[in-house]
């Protein structure tokens, strides 16, 4: 990998954390395990179409890891980790059908499939089905959500385009 | 061909929105009942009727940590938790009956008793 580009994943994947951690900060409304906005995806959904698999992945698996230690809820890293990787899976398909133009409809089904993932490893991590109960709350702030961090994601496109030259 | 497949993208991302609201206010309508269980583990560690229960809390420890539950007035909560992200004490009282308090680190659920109807039958 050029340092050019190891860099740039860097600098991607040290804004995802910075976001995760404010996001952290803010009171969260809906005391629901597993809703929330997600901003950081902002990163994921821009680097699924931007970089390669790996790379993306590797971002998240560092923002993952990190964003766990930093908050002190390592416990959580097992739910995240699910989520993420049923979303990117998810959005690395979607990228070959849906196009960049609709980012924000890769974005929902991403987050969707995040929750279920969370959902899936929640159940099985506490072996209560009644867990299952949260899951249409899961899929509306999923859709929500990920509409939002999508449209984020589709406004910078542009921004980062004019700072970054081609590289690919 | 890209167009009429995005156009079905996102029907299906309406029809699982949608989806997701029905099953939300199923689950928020759902009728509340006066047994408890509650279960750590998969295990049902009790089963309290809350109805007649008397007022009182009492800690339930899990490894390092552990959560204070509260009974008042036939009703339930997490009233204080050391979980890192304290979503249980944030639930409040337990109001629906498809609808748990849920401790994701401690693997505590909180939830209505489902097969409620029938003892209250036989009870009452
Ligand atoms: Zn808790």
């Amino acid at each position: 990998m050029k340092p050019r580009r190891l860099a740039e994943l860097a600098v991607l994947t040290a804004v995802a954390l910075i976001i995760f951690i404010i996001e952290l900060q803010i009171p969260n409304p809906f005391p629901i395990p597993g809703v929330k906005l997600g901003l950081a995806n902002i990163i994921t959904v821009y680097a699924v179409y931007h970089y390669r698999a790996y790379e993306t992945a590797m971002m998240v698996a560092v923002r993952l890891l990190l964003g766990s230690i930093f908050s002190g809820n390592i416990a959580a890293l097992l739910y995240s980790a699910s989520g993420s990787v049923c979303c990117l899976l998810g959005m690395l398909l979607l990228r070959k059908i849906i196009d960049e133009r609709h980012l924000w409809l890769a974005s929902v089904f991403g987050a969707v499939l995040h929750n279920t993932g969370q959902m899936l490893a929640a159940v099985a991590v506490t072996q209560t089905a009644q867990l299952f109960a949260y899951y249409p709350f899961l899929l509306v702030s999923g859709c929500l959500a990920g509409a939002f961090t999508g449209l984020c994601a589709q406004f910078i496109v542009p921004r980062l385009k004019k700072i970054k030259p081609k590289t690919k | 061909m890209k167009k009429s497949k995005t156009t079905l993208l996102i029907v299906a991302a309406a029809v699982i929105f949608l989806a997701g609201i029905t099953g939300s206010l199923f689950v928020l309508f759902a009728p509340k009942q006066s047994a408890v269980n509650i279960i750590q583990d998969g295990k049902t560690l009790m089963t309290l009727r809350l109805s007649e229960e008397k007022d009182r809390t009492f800690v339930l420890p899990y490894g390092d940590s552990s959560n204070t539950i509260e009974i008042k007035d036939g009703r339930i909560r997490v009233k204080d938790a050391q979980c890192p992200d304290k979503t249980c004490v944030h639930t409040g009282w337990l109001s629906s009956s498809a609808m748990p308090i849920v401790c994701l680190p401690n693997h505590l659920v909180i939830s209505f008793a489902d097969s409620e109807g029938e003892v209250d039958a036989v009870a009452e």
